[in-house]
């Protein structure tokens, strides 16, 4: 409007040149209106960050954002540049045959730099979620218009999560700043705490986040996180913690529950977004895409043009496994043939929509209560876990009967089991401690310092108090 | 007498360039008794078209035309005054002729004539108190370019231009008076086109434009062809009449305009070609499998892995590509098309052309880059002289089709023996999916059209012959369209993949602006005292959008270009913003006894970039000159012709940040999850910075010898910019990469410039005149709080240009381990990036400049320019991935660690699976090895014309020329070219074009 008062007072100034007086007026006028001209809207995209807190929608939207950037990005993405798929080939799960451009060849070849971007993004990206989560439960806290029982649900969702990541990035950098606040004065100058403080934390968080969340799933496809998704991560993070009872305990918690997480008899069916079997997944990222792990595995003629499953892999399934016939699938260029993991049998791009990214289910559980159970001697109702799984496999019950070789049998049934999900591989190795058995011999590259990765030289640079960088970068 | 006093107090008008001032206060004079006199002007070497025809205190006025003749209705009293920029002017009394021949003589340095644009206000170069450089269309019709930046490269003190790629549509750096800013983003100039800003910030969200290191630059829609004149302000006083925006310089374009006098017709055609200036020097397929074979035996490697198809026998080894010359070597065809237009009356005249440029590109592929422009400007002024309205306006089209991405980086990893591209089908050949096929980038295209809308106006009505009203008006528009597809063809067919695999990537953004700037203007005159004041308000407003969508699924590869065929559609980003910006601005100009001047000048400035209570501040300058060549000390002597002392002191600011930086704010990001949209945290948010101000301050003198055949200017400047408004780089531990607010350090910038003109030979046949500009520049932090608490501590040092790297120190490769070594400096036994990277190296240039030859024979003009910096940069083991990989290599690593107790500059190969190896190969990389010399002379420029004797041509003038951009380069430097800076992108280009002027 301003633009049309001034034209038109400048022409009216013009025809009648004379009236000086007139045009000082405007000059003096058009300058009073100064403060109020340079005052602008809003753009369109953005709203006032109390405002989000202010409506149970958009304190929704935040709070599902995150769950889209987990899905696109960084500990958890179905991507080629995502952990799950570097970390596969980081260890002894795949060989990779592609482009000697990617960003995998690093990890393949076991010589990740402090200056690796991919390492870097993964660390950004995780820590880019946990501002997130942190100012949704900041903003729940202040808000007065949301009702307790969705500041119970967001809050607890948001220490769910701030608990898994934390939990996630300590496995693969050790020791990492646990971030509790929005406040970039505090963040930007924290320093490590040990692996035993962030477990000890995501702990404590995820125990309040049992008591918000609640026993029902809020959507039809078990996308948002509910109260034994965080029971199984729990179940998790005490194995790795070394809390057997714990462990155990939590997993049964879980696994009591038959009605909700029953069985699923048709191995080639596990996968599917209606699994009873499936804890927790992540919806994509529209309607008629599946998950990103089978547009990265999945390839139709050889030599891959990424990765493929490697023979130490393939020799690790008994005879007979039914978890190799239907979550492997051959492809042959007639002289040579390769494998690549099939769970997810839809690419990103494939017609109806079936395939979710599974983050937690309850064979992970079966497991986790298997070893915690032949760890405190249990060994009888150890071996009834495992034969559990490997029934569901087609396999006759374990030979294994001392704890020695049932927790080896166990780790191999993880390994069989859990293959190229999340880097289930490479933290097994960590926790048995034997990475270097394995890995020496399959990976010419591999140090011992490779169990940790490095934190990325930005970090360091920007805030020494991060410093020492781990061993061997 | 009343006008007799204007005339004196006003413009000290002898010469006719301050014409129009006069035109405006004179009382027009009608006489009965006139009678028609017919003239023809030339100079030694023929007519002159174009030629200012004046009676002297008089408001007639003719121009020559084409064939050097004017028509005239005179008094016999009347005088006849001759004026035509670069020579001296003639009077002549009438008397009884009717029919006159005159000759004009040119004026060596003719810088007496020469009005300078300083924006809001024109000033006689001689009688200007600030620093401000200049080119005018006879420096930029010389070059074979289409970006208005490339034609200023090395012709300007103080002013460093680098090309950022050679893909037609990419963008320069620019810097005035070097770094000012902390932010690397904060450093451009202002741009304003005959008065209006135009917004130079980059077109669109980048997410289609992979093919240039950045967004298209608007600043190619200003066409070279259509620009009369580049000022580049610089100092204090120059440029705090712009206040908040003046800090980094001010670049005014102006545009051509039409003159009065006979229709005249212009075409100018112009083709040429170009090529890439200077490839690397890489490893022969020999030397390169040799590497390969010992990194392998250096890894204890055996049996060479499956994956090694380049040694391992997959690919052929007896094969050689020089995949520089296959992937770049193409030459780009220039074609150049300008008409134009211009004539009128006494009262209004005009100017129309045209121009049509293409270009098509050094990549394999038919890629093409069009442009077409269109200009209109007129000017009318009411009988009475006092009423005047200038109306320009400029439509500009892009049409950019380029491949999706540069092939640069290909061309330089590629194994040399790598596959052929093709099968013997004439199919992309993927050598049974051992490699990607870099012609599969060729398969989708990225297409931009932006078209650019600017019109402006200009008004001005004399109230008294001391007061005048001025009002500029304009308004920009620039729309564009950028769409990158991905065609499913691209990828390897063991994918097995069909167009549900395709993906289209559409990018609409949309600019406008619109400024109104009424001004009120007073001069007067007293005996020894004349006075120009401006007041004067800016109200400006803009405002964009932007939106980039993606297409997935498309049923087939013929529809991919249709985003309605895609079946899953994402809108990716839609985002509105606005800007706006208000401003009282003044100015007050004394000139006492034509030897003192003093120049004041001041604006209030508020920005909606900032919040509340922040969104207001003051900037000033003064400028004050001493023309010590008219005091009386210097009157009789012949040797110094011209003399002046000048000095400036002032404060600018910086409000270069985005919008909305200070406001706590959630996004909507457009990602999906349960069908719900989500929102995400904007940034991490600082409700209270302002402005970033820089204080100015310049000393020069100016010298004239030998009625001005040599003149020289001499500036030393500081800028000191502080308050600095920075994006706080913040670890990722924050959630964020940055956070916006003004940081309490100061960065200096000192320099010497030096610009020195001489008339060499000045002769009827022949004239050489010399051109030299040079500029010492150094860039200083001068202070920074807490620097080793804040998180630039790694990023810059006090004391220390901005624009350095804090690098390892090399050691040389150790003896016995060949591997690379560095000084440990904190002794701690590791190296690391905290500890040891302590060597700083300085990237800005030491001293740059260029030197222009103009050499006249007859009817032939010959013009070179040399540009030359000194400087080191990044050099070419930057990059490249570490030798032994599969990798392409420069030669330079031949020379490298074999056998224990070898001195090597490089070390041993390795396939990267020797990890202390690979850890030191890439700590050689930011290493002080990594950055060497990159200085250069380059023969920028060369032009050569000859104008065809009017004998032959009848009443055309025929000007043919040849032109050269980017023809030689001597330069050690190891690496390819060293002007250009950004990595893995193609280089400018050298350029050789011929055309034909015509003139009817």
């Amino acid at each position: 409007m301003e633009k049309y008062n001034i034209l038109k007072v400048l022409f009216t100034s013009l025809r009648k040149p004379k009236n000086l007086f007139t045009l000082f007026l405007m000059v003096s006028l058009l300058l009073t209106s100064c403060e109020d001209f340079v005052e602008v809207d809003l753009p369109s995209d953005q709203l006032y960050a109390e405002g989000v807190f202010e409506e149970p929608s958009t304190a929704k939207a935040a709070m599902v954002e995150i769950y889209s950037k987990i899905r696109n990005s960084g500990l958890f993405t179905g991507v080629s540049e995502g952990a799950p798929f570097s970390l596969a080939n980081y260890t002894d799960e795949m060989d990779f045959y592609g482009p000697n451009n990617l960003g995998t060849v690093p990890f393949y070849n076991n010589t990740l730099t402090a200056a690796n971007l991919d390492v870097k993004n993964i660390w950004d990206s995780s820590y880019n979620q946990i501002y997130a989560v942190n100012a949704i439960i900041e903003g729940v806290a202040q808000s007065k218009d949301l009702n307790e029982e969705l500041k119970r649900q967001l809050t607890g969702e948001a220490l769910f999560v701030r608990s898994l990541l934390h939990f996630s990035l300590a496995n693969l950098f050790g020791g990492i700043p646990y971030v509790k606040s929005t406040d970039y004065q505090i963040n930007k100058n924290l320093s490590r705490s040990e692996v035993a403080l962030v477990y000890s934390l995501a702990k404590a968080d995820l125990e309040v986040a049992v008591e918000l969340l609640p026993e029902v799933y809020l959507t039809p496809n078990r996308t948002r996180p509910n109260r034994s998704t965080a029971k199984a991560l729990m179940a998790r993070l005490c194995l790795y913690a070394g809390n057997w009872e714990e462990a155990s305990n939590a997993a049964s918690a879980v696994l009591n529950q038959t009605e909700m997480y029953g069985e699923v008899n048709d191995l080639s069916q596990l996968f599917l977004n209606t699994s009873s079997t499936t804890i927790w997944q992540l919806s994509p990222p529209n309607n008629s895409s599946n998950t990103s792990e089978g547009a990265t595995f999945i390839f139709t003629s050889g030599p891959p043009p990424l990765s493929a499953v490697s023979t130490s892999l393939l020799a690790a399934f008994e005879p007979n496994d039914l978890r190799k016939l239907e979550w492997l699938k051959a492809v042959t260029n007639g002289t040579t043939t390769w494998y690549h993991p099939n769970k997810y049998k839809k690419g990103v791009n494939s017609s109806a929509v079936s395939e979710y990214s599974i983050v937690f289910r309850t064979a992970e559980l079966y497991l986790i209560r298997a070893e915690a159970r032949a760890r405190t001697g249990n060994l009888t109702l150890a071996q009834e876990d495992l034969n559990r799984i490997r029934s569901f496999a087609g396999l006759s019950a374990t030979t294994a009967s001392s704890k020695e070789a049932l927790l080896q049998a166990i780790l191999n049934e993880r390994r069989v089991e859990l293959f190229t999900e999340f880097g289930h591989r490479f933290f097994d190795l960590k926790r048995y401690e034997l990475l270097d058995n394995f890995l020496l011999v399959v990976k010419p590259g591999w140090n011992s310092t490779d169990s940790l990765f490095p934190v990325p030289e930005m970090e360091l640079s920007l805030n020494p108090n991060l410093e020492p960088q781990n061993l061997g970068y | 007498m009343k006008i007799n006093l204007l005339f004196r107090a006003w413009t000290r008008c002898k010469r006719s360039s301050l014409l129009l001032l006069l035109v405006l206060f004179c009382v027009p004079t009608v006489s009965a008794q006139t009678v028609s006199l017919t003239g023809t002007v030339s100079d030694a070497q023929g007519v002159l078209p174009g030629v200012n025809v004046q009676l002297k205190n008089k408001l007639d006025t003719a121009t020559t035309d084409a064939n050097g003749v004017f028509h005239v209705n005179v008094l016999p009293e009347d005088i006849l005054v001759f004026s035509y920029i670069g020579y001296l002017n003639v009077e002549l009394l009438v008397g009884t002729q009717t029919t006159i021949q005159i000759t004009l003589k040119p004026d060596t340095t003719a810088l007496e004539e020469v009005l300078v644009n300083a924006g809001y206000y024109k000033v006689r170069d001689k009688e200007r108190t600030g620093s401000i450089s200049k080119i005018t269309s006879k420096d930029i019709e010389t070059q074979p370019v289409s970006n208005v930046l490339a034609s200023m490269q090395g012709r300007m003190a103080g002013v460093n231009i680098t090309q950022t790629t050679g893909v037609p549509g990419g963008g320069f750096d620019i810097q005035i008076r070097g770094l000012n800013s902390v932010r690397k983003s904060g450093n451009d100039p202002l741009y304003l086109i005959d008065g209006v800003p135009y917004s130079s910030s980059p077109i669109g969200s980048g997410q289609s434009s992979n093919v240039l290191p950045g967004q298209p630059s608007p600043l190619n829609s200003i066409n070279p062809d259509q620009i009369e004149s580049i000022e580049v302000l610089k100092d204090a006083d120059a440029t705090a009449i712009y206040g908040s925006r003046g800090a980094n310089g001010v670049i005014l374009i102006t545009t051509k305009k039409g003159r009065s006098g006979k229709t005249q017709w212009d075409i100018n055609l112009n083709n040429g070609f170009g090529t890439v200036t200077r490839f690397m020097e890489l490893l022969s397929t020999q030397q390169y499998l040799t590497m390969r074979e010992e990194a392998f035996a250096n890894d204890g490697i055996t049996t060479l892995p499956i994956k090694a198809y380049d040694v391992n026998g997959t690919w052929d080894r007896e094969r050689y590509t020089d995949w520089q010359k296959t992937l770049l070597g193409g030459t780009s065809q220039i074609t150049d098309l300008t008409t134009s237009v211009s004539g009128g009356g006494a009262q209004t005249h005009y100017r129309a052309s045209a121009s049509f440029n293409k270009q098509t590109s050094v990549f394999p592929g038919d890629f093409k880059y069009k442009k077409a422009s269109f200009n209109l400007s007129t000017h009318h002024q009411s009988e009475d002289k006092r009423f005047e309205a200038d109306f320009s306006a400029a439509y500009t089209l892009q049409d950019n089709v380029q491949p999706r991405g540069d092939l640069m980086t290909t061309a330089l990893s590629l194994a040399p023996n790598a596959p052929s591209l093709y099968n013997p089908d004439g199919t992309l050949n993927w050598e049974n999916s051992t490699w990607i096929n870099p012609l599969s980038n060729l398969q989708g295209e990225y297409t931009a059209k932006i078209d650019d809308l600017f019109a402006n106006a200009l008004l001005s009505y004399q109230l008294s012959p001391h007061l005048a009203l001025i009002s500029s008006m304009g308004y920009t528009t620039t729309n564009s369209n950028e769409v990158a597809a991905s065609p499913s063809t691209q990828y390897d067919p063991a994918y097995g993949v069909g167009a549900e695999f395709s993906s289209l990537k559409l990018g609409t953004s949309s600019r406008k602006s619109w400024i109104v700037e009424p001004q009120v203007r007073y001069q007067n005159g007293w005996s020894d005292l004349k006075l120009d004041a401006l007041l004067g308000s800016t109200f400006q407003s803009q405002s964009s959008r932007m939106r980039d969508d993606l297409g997935q699924k498309f049923a087939s590869n013929s529809l991919i270009y249709n985003l309605a065929s895609a079946s899953v559609k994402t809108i990716l980003l839609n985002t509105e913003e606005e800007y706006r910006y208000a401003a009282i601005f003044g100015r007050i100009n004394l000139h006492w006894k034509e030897k003192y001047i003093v120049n004041l000048t001041g604006r209030r400035d508020g920005s909606s970039r900032f919040g509340p209570g922040k969104q207001f501040a003051n900037f000033a300058a003064v400028g004050a000159a001493w023309l010590f060549s008219n005091e009386v000390l210097f009157k009789d002597q012949t040797v110094l012709s011209f003399g002046k002392l000048r000095g400036s002191y002032g404060i600018t600011g910086s409000d270069q940040i985005g919008n909305y930086q200070f406001l706590d704010t959630y996004g909507s990001t457009g990602n999906n999850y349960n069908g719900v949209i989500g929102l995400e945290p904007t940034r991490l948010f600082n409700p209270s910075f302002g402005w970033e101000t820089s204080r100015k301050l310049e000393a020069a003198v100016e010298l004239g010898f030998l009625k001005d055949r040599i003149y020289l200017t001499t500036g030393v400047y500081q800028n000191r910019s502080s308050n600095q408004l920075a994006g706080m780089p913040l670890p990722g531990t924050t959630g964020f990469s940055s956070l916006q607010s003004n940081l309490a350090a100061t960065v200096q910038n000192t320099g010497v410039e030096l610009s020195l003109r001489t008339v060499n030979i000045t002769h009827k046949d022949f004239s050489w005149i010399s051109s030299l500009n040079l500029t010492f520049s150094r860039n200083k932090l001068l202070e920074f709080p807490d620097l080793d608490a804040s998180t630039y501590k790694n990023t810059y040092q006090i004391g220390e240009p901005l624009n350095i790297r804090k690098v390892y120190h090399f050691m040389g490769v150790d003896p016995a381990t060949g591997l690379y070594t560095f000084e440990d400096y904190d002794g701690d036994g590791s190296i690391t990036s905290n500890g040891d990277r302590k060597i700083i190296k300085d990237l800005n240039p030491d001293y740059f400049g260029g030197l222009l030859n103009q050499f006249r024979y007859g009817q032939f003009h010959l013009d070179f320019l040399f540009q030359f910096v000194k400087q080191e940069n990044f050099n070419s083991t930057a990059f490249f991935a570490s030798p032994g990989l599969q990798f392409q290599q420069p030669t330079t690593v031949l020379n490298h660690w074999q056998n224990s107790g070898d001195i090597a500059p490089h070390q041993l190969y390795t396939t990267g699976a020797n990890g202390d190896a690979a850890n030191a190969a890439s700590r050689y990389k930011d290493s002080d090895a990594a950055i060497s010399d990159a200085s250069y002379i380059r023969l920028k420029n060369i032009s050569l014309s000859y104008q065809l004797p009017t004998s032959w041509t009848k009443n055309v003038q025929c000007k043919l020329y040849f032109e050269g951009q980017n023809l030689w380069t001597w330069t050690k430097y190891d690496g390819g070219d060293p002007e250009f800076k950004s990595t893995g992108y193609l280089p400018p280009l050298r350029v050789l074009s011929a055309g034909i002027q015509l003139t009817l």
